[in-house]
């Protein structure tokens, strides 16, 4: 190839985008940033004392955070444990629950409409409902204590977790369920042997990511009295006792960071 | 015996798939239907398992009409009529040996199944089968680690698993090369002559078709345009089949290689 011919297909490259688009996402673009430095604007002008002000009150609020007293650790622990427990308790009942919801509001295996739609609006629905509000509810109904915590706990993972399990079956792979129909199986049959080993891994792994989605929220929940830890750390920032506080603060850092370090691990080995 | 009566099957969107289809396959049979995509083939195959269910007409399946099955009647026809697909259709995440036994689903009740409590005549049917397809060393191996043509016995071994008195072999070759593509009919012939298994076949190849057909069904849009024994066909006859004139890639090579 001669270096002419080069040159010539150089002058001859189209833009990537047409230029029609271009102007509108540039357009777009000088919207959307424009729109945050108003807000911005706004926003420092409701405050007294501008931004100044707000970092010199967040390092006084800081301060008295420091230094943790470590000497609580052990008392907040049997609290901890029980934050790890409302999760897994939780996780484990709405895995359960999940699998005949999922499998009837997946488009592929009720293939009997109606059915299909009545069990995805009823997800639609508890997913809309937030876990706040469900432990405030719970614990109206329940008492102050673990149980309402993982009540709130059960639906609230289970509208994640339905959600996204129906749509793994509904992206999966129909032939080898067609197969196993095609050789005498009937529905059940069909499902164990077609559909479960297609799924199987990221059910897992969804499950995994929901049990620490669990762990941080039983926390929350914790603050508005569904037990566990976040009771206890709700307590100390009442008495203003913000050492205490800072130690829960770090234990709890330090769980997340190590359950979500594990749960990674074994999600990597599973797919 | 399969007969096909008067049989006419229209989709819901309005395509007509089976126009008034007659036909009588005897047992033992080696049938290849041949056509040109969206002739109908595969539609009439799946008719016989009712993958798909005609609109009109009788089918009857061992003097059975087997349009009127539900449920049961539908999973004990399914049990007798093995099918293997283009596309292998074997769950990939799983081994080669449970891929196997799931031809003996139609036989085993759905909880043994779920629990994997296989009769030890089953496993055993199941491993003797892999050999017949000369594919047993690959036993604990997921599916998805072999090729296609290794993919496509282990299909043929699920279906004879299966103990079916029909196969039906929906384009077992389309997307394998000329010298395994030979290998995989040779296996579909062996076993429809040593088990006396009436074997349907649908190819597009004109010469797969020739070498290894007993009696050959050309389909042209829905309609059964020419039945009989391979010894009338000539090229001719699938020139009038395929109503164009034979090309090079209606051909797929390779008969010496194997």
């Amino acid at each position: 190839m001669t270096k002419k011919e080069e040159q010539l297909t150089i002058t001859k490259a189209p833009s990537i985008y047409p230029a029609k688009t271009k102007t509108q996402v540039s357009i777009i673009l000088f919207a959307v940033i424009a729109f945050y430095l108003y807000s911005m604007y706004r926003a420092q002008d409701e405050m007294v004392g501008g931004i100044g002000s707000a970092l010199t009150n967040m390092w006084s609020v800081m301060v008295k955070f420091f230094p943790p007293n470590f000497n609580v650790v052990s008392a907040i622990m049997p609290a901890m444990a029980e934050t790890i427990q409302m999760a897994i308790i939780a996780t484990t009942v709405a895995a359960i629950l999940t699998v005949p919801l999922a499998l009837l509001s997946a488009r592929n295996i009720a293939t009997f409409k109606p059915i299909y739609f009545i069990f995805r609006t009823f997800l639609n629905i508890l997913r809309t409902i937030p876990d706040l509000v469900l432990a405030v509810l719970f614990v109206g109904m329940f008492g102050i204590g673990v149980f309402p915590g993982i009540l709130a706990l059960i639906i609230f993972s289970l509208g994640i977790l339905a959600k996204l399990i129906s749509e793994t079956i509904e992206a999966v792979d129909m032939n080898p369920l067609e197969a196993i129909r095609a050789s005498g199986g009937n529905t059940l049959q069909v499902i164990s042997y077609g559909l479960v080993p297609q799924v199987l891994p990221q059910f897992t792994s969804f499950v995994l990511y929901v049990f620490e989605i669990n762990i941080r929220a039983s926390v929350v929940l914790g603050l508005v009295g569904a037990g566990g830890i976040g009771l206890i750390l709700d307590q100390q920032i009442g008495f203003y006792n913000y050492p205490n506080a800072m130690t829960i603060i770090i234990v709890i850092f330090v769980v997340v960071i190590a359950i979500e370090y594990i749960s990674n691990k074994i999600r990597e080995a599973l797919i | 015996m399969i007969e096909f009566k008067n049989v006419g099957l229209v989709y819901p969107n309005g395509t007509e798939g089976l126009k008034n289809v007659n036909v009588k396959i005897n047992d033992g049979e080696f049938v290849v239907i041949v056509g040109l995509s969206g002739a109908g083939k595969s539609t009439f195959i799946r008719s016989i398992n009712r993958l798909v269910t005609p609109t009109s007409g009788e089918l009857l399946v061992d003097s059975e009409d087997i349009l009127e099955y539900r449920g049961g009647d539908l999973r004990k026809l399914r049990t007798k009529v093995g099918m293997i697909f283009q596309n292998y259709n074997l769950v990939k995440r799983t081994n080669v040996l449970k891929n196997v036994l799931a031809g003996r689903l139609g036989h085993t009740g759905t909880l043994r199944s779920i629990l994997n409590l296989y009769k030890k005549e089953d496993v055993g049917l199941a491993y003797e089968s892999l050999q017949r397809v000369n594919i047993a060393d690959k036993l604990y191996n997921r599916a998805d680690e072999l090729s296609g043509g290794q993919q496509q016995r282990v299909s043929i071994a699920r279906v004879l698993t299966q103990k079916p008195s029909y196969i039906l072999a929906d384009e077992p070759v389309a997307s394998l090369d000329p010298p395994t593509s030979h290998q995989v009919m040779t296996y579909l012939k062996k076993i429809n002559k040593e088990d006396n298994i009436t074997t349907i076949v649908n190819l597009h190849f004109i010469d797969m078709a020739m070498e290894y057909a007993d009696r050959i069904i050309g389909m042209r849009a829905g309609e059964v345009v020419f039945d009989g024994p391979v010894s009338e066909v000539s090229e001719k006859t699938f020139e009038e089949i395929y109503g164009r004139s034979i090309r090079e890639d209606d051909m797929v090579g390779g008969a010496d290689e194997s």
